[in-house]
């Protein structure tokens, strides 16, 4: 049971990707229609795609930042509590995260527009989920130590952090090439949130003093809030308080039955010269109304105790009160803990993607560059070179603040089957994550994998974090 | 047109094939890069936080004892639930209870702390004599569950805290030390298991 769980927390957090949803490798890999969700300004060249059901684009990640499994479940022979004490305790920060997050497509397509040749359009449904947990320094201390022999240091409450959520993302979008250099796009999303649960902005802390009367005073000032949506009637199903079926609520909190929201992705491609490119986009710019299934928890004031306290002679004109619940009372009443059902907004995680690229060396199959746009007859995007090298800059917002991470890539063609793109990222968590990208092209059919972090397969337990995508697409890029 | 369709699938399963073989190695592969974990290490973790925090305090002035009849001038039984709720009776391990007796009356007094369960049954007690002022403040930690500790059934069954005070001295004397008061103040600190 206890590996089952390890297991799943493995899963759920072991591996959470401290780069925050970065696809680096798919960011501006033009042959994978996918990297359209990345930028929808992208140059695409092909006539359209059609994504394999569930399979046109699979991607998980998951990591942690401060420490891996291999550092506390390593068969090293040392004691797991001191491992626990020195890389855990500390070693980590409340800066360290644990999360996950997995994206599906569910069906994904898109075409290029025969009387507008200039516009491509792209459409589909994808489901995303995604947690993230920040590592509650003063929370841990205070589990594993204890308050005892620590006066006057406080627990700082804030430290709890995380948040999670699950939904759908119904989009559509636009590419349209503006002349010669420009290429823009845009697409606007409808979230269908199926559930969420956040707790980001607590503060407060816990110390114990010196007492004013008894030999103690713990104090306690607490500002803290979980604001969850789509789980109650989850958790009423399984705890059989209310007859259901868990698959039908999902499903209809996954098709617009839940919480809505509305987004927007903005990207371009611009031609500096005839061989260098600047791309950039700006995802998820929008934000989910939480509306149904609200239960919020808050835990807000502040308290002193220092025991039950009598003092004589005022205590004898009650001389038969129950001065432990009269404590009991007071606290509740000071730092109440109250649920709520009001309705509240999340934010997307907005993700800001920019890249430089150089290219050079003529392909195989290599036409002269047309020096047009694609309404001409040629009807394929720009000349395709064989190499391209260049920066990329990745952004989120995160609740800590925004993370970036650089990235230097190399990308290269290998006649019309193959191409290669591998990466190098460094952010404030790694400086040694290279990531791998292949796509093939068989026939009409599309397949591609990236993975980054590729160092750390030679022992991925001793990861900081691992992600990967692959997806099966039909493909044209003529005029079948 | 058919034959168009046909040249498609063909196309797609011709591809399809060699796809997911690579696929499988690279399943394959990446299986064999995890070095072996032993996750029956979660097992031997504790989790054992030592927590503390105040128990009782009672303060009385010196003329409060003056005023009673009686050398007991104060007795009363308080409902204490800290140490019987479940989670804390199951999971405590050891620890120790202090006790502080201050005394700036010109009496010499006795405070009686008795420990008792849900039937009224006393279960431990602690008796403190503390002579008149001026007098250096009474300290006693009593120790619980570890091995020259008392018994941890007392803390896990007790449901009320008795204190009885009585007066050795006189009824009518008053100490020239400012504001004098009996104060009697303690405190617990517990090992509890989580894990």
């Amino acid at each position: 049971m206890i590996r089952s769980l390890l297991l799943l927390l493995v899963i759920l957090f072991g591996y959470t990707n401290v780069c925050s949803q970065n696809k680096e490798v798919l960011y501006d890999f033009t042959e994978i229609p996918q990297a359209l969700l990345l930028n929808p300004g992208m140059e695409v060249g092909f006539s359209w795609y059609a994504g394999v059901p569930f399979t046109s684009g699979i991607y998980g990640q998951a990591g942690t930042s401060g420490i891996t499994v291999h550092d506390l479940f390593a068969n090293d022979g040392l004691d797991i509590n001191e491992k626990v004490r020195t890389r855990a305790l500390n070693g980590m920060t409340q800066r360290d995260e644990f999360g996950e997050t997995v994206q599906v497509d569910l069906f994904n397509g898109g075409f290029r527009s025969v009387k507008k040749p200039q516009d491509f359009y792209s459409f589909g449904v994808y489901f995303e989920a995604n947690t993230i947990l920040y590592w509650p320094r003063d929370l841990a201390y205070l589990a594993f130590d204890g308050n005892a022999d620590q006066l006057g240091r406080r627990f700082d409450l804030g430290h709890l952090k995380t948040k999670g959520e699950g939904l759908t993302v119904f989009h559509f979008g636009i590419n349209r090439q503006i002349g010669q250099k420009l290429t823009v796009g845009v697409r606007g999303k409808l979230y269908s949130g199926i559930f969420d649960f956040n707790s980001s902005n607590n503060d407060g802390y816990f110390v114990t003093t010196a007492g004013q009367n008894n030999i103690l005073a713990n104090t306690m000032v607490a500002d803290l809030g979980l604001r969850t949506s789509g789980l109650e009637e989850i958790r009423s199903i399984l705890s059989d308080e209310t007859s259901g079926s868990v698959a039908n609520v999902l499903t209809k909190r996954a098709l617009f039955g839940g919480d809505l929201g509305i987004g927007v992705d903005l990207g371009f491609t611009y031609q500096l010269n005839a061989q260098t490119v600047l791309t950039a986009s700006l995802l998820d710019v929008g934000f989910v109304y939480h509306s149904g299934d609200i239960l919020n928890y808050t835990l807000q004031g502040s308290a002193t105790i220092e025991g039950v306290e009598v003092i004589l002679p005022d205590a004898f004109s009650d001389p038969n009160a129950d001065l432990w619940q009269e404590l009991v009372d007071e606290i509740e009443a000071l730092i109440p803990f109250e649920e709520n059902t009001k309705s509240y907004i999340t934010y997307r995680p907005t993700q800001l993607y920019g890249s430089l690229r150089y290219n050079w060396g003529v392909p195989n199959n290599a036409v002269d560059d047309c020096d047009c746009d694609i309404s001409g007859n040629l009807k394929t995007n720009r000349f395709q070179y064989k190499n391209g090298v260049g920066g990329q800059l990745h952004i989120i917002n995160r609740p800590r603040g925004p993370q970036a991470a650089l990235t230097a890539f190399y990308l290269r063609r290998l006649g019309s089957i193959f191409s290669l793109k591998t990466t190098y990222t460094a952010d404030k968590f790694s400086f040694s994550n290279v990531g791998l990208g292949i796509n093939i092209q068989a026939g009409l059919v599309n397949f591609y994998a990236t993975a980054n972090n590729l160092l750390s397969y030679s022992n991925l337990a001793d990861s900081n974090y691992a992600s990967f995508q692959i997806g099966l697409n039909i493909l044209s890029w003529g005029n079948n | 047109m058919y034959s168009s369709i046909e040249h498609i699938s063909g196309a797609v399963v011709s591809g399809m094939k060699k796809i997911y073989t690579f696929f499988l190695v690279i399943i394959i592969g990446c299986y064999s890069c995890v070095e072996e974990q032993n996750f029956d290490q979660f097992d031997d973790l504790n989790i054992i936080p030592t927590i503390e925090a105040s128990i009782l305090y009672v303060e009385s002035p010196e003329q409060v004892i003056n005023d009673a009849v009686g050398a007991v001038w104060y007795s009363n039984t308080f409902n204490f639930d800290a140490f019987n709720e479940a989670f804390f009776a199951d999971n405590v391990v050891d620890g120790v209870i202090t006790y502080e007796l201050e005394n700036t009356t010109s009496k010499e007094l006795e405070i009686i702390f008795e420990f008792l369960d849900d039937t009224g049954a006393v279960l431990d007690t602690e008796n403190f004599r503390i002579d008149p002022a001026p007098t250096a403040i009474l300290t006693r930690e009593i120790a619980y569950g570890n091995a020259t500790g008392r018994s941890l059934d007392i803390i896990r069954n007790t449901s009320s805290i008795r204190v009885s005070a009585s007066n050795f001295g006189d009824n009518t004397s008053v100490s020239n030390l400012p504001d004098p008061m009996i104060i009697f103040r303690s405190s617990a600190k517990f090992r509890v298991r989580l894990k």
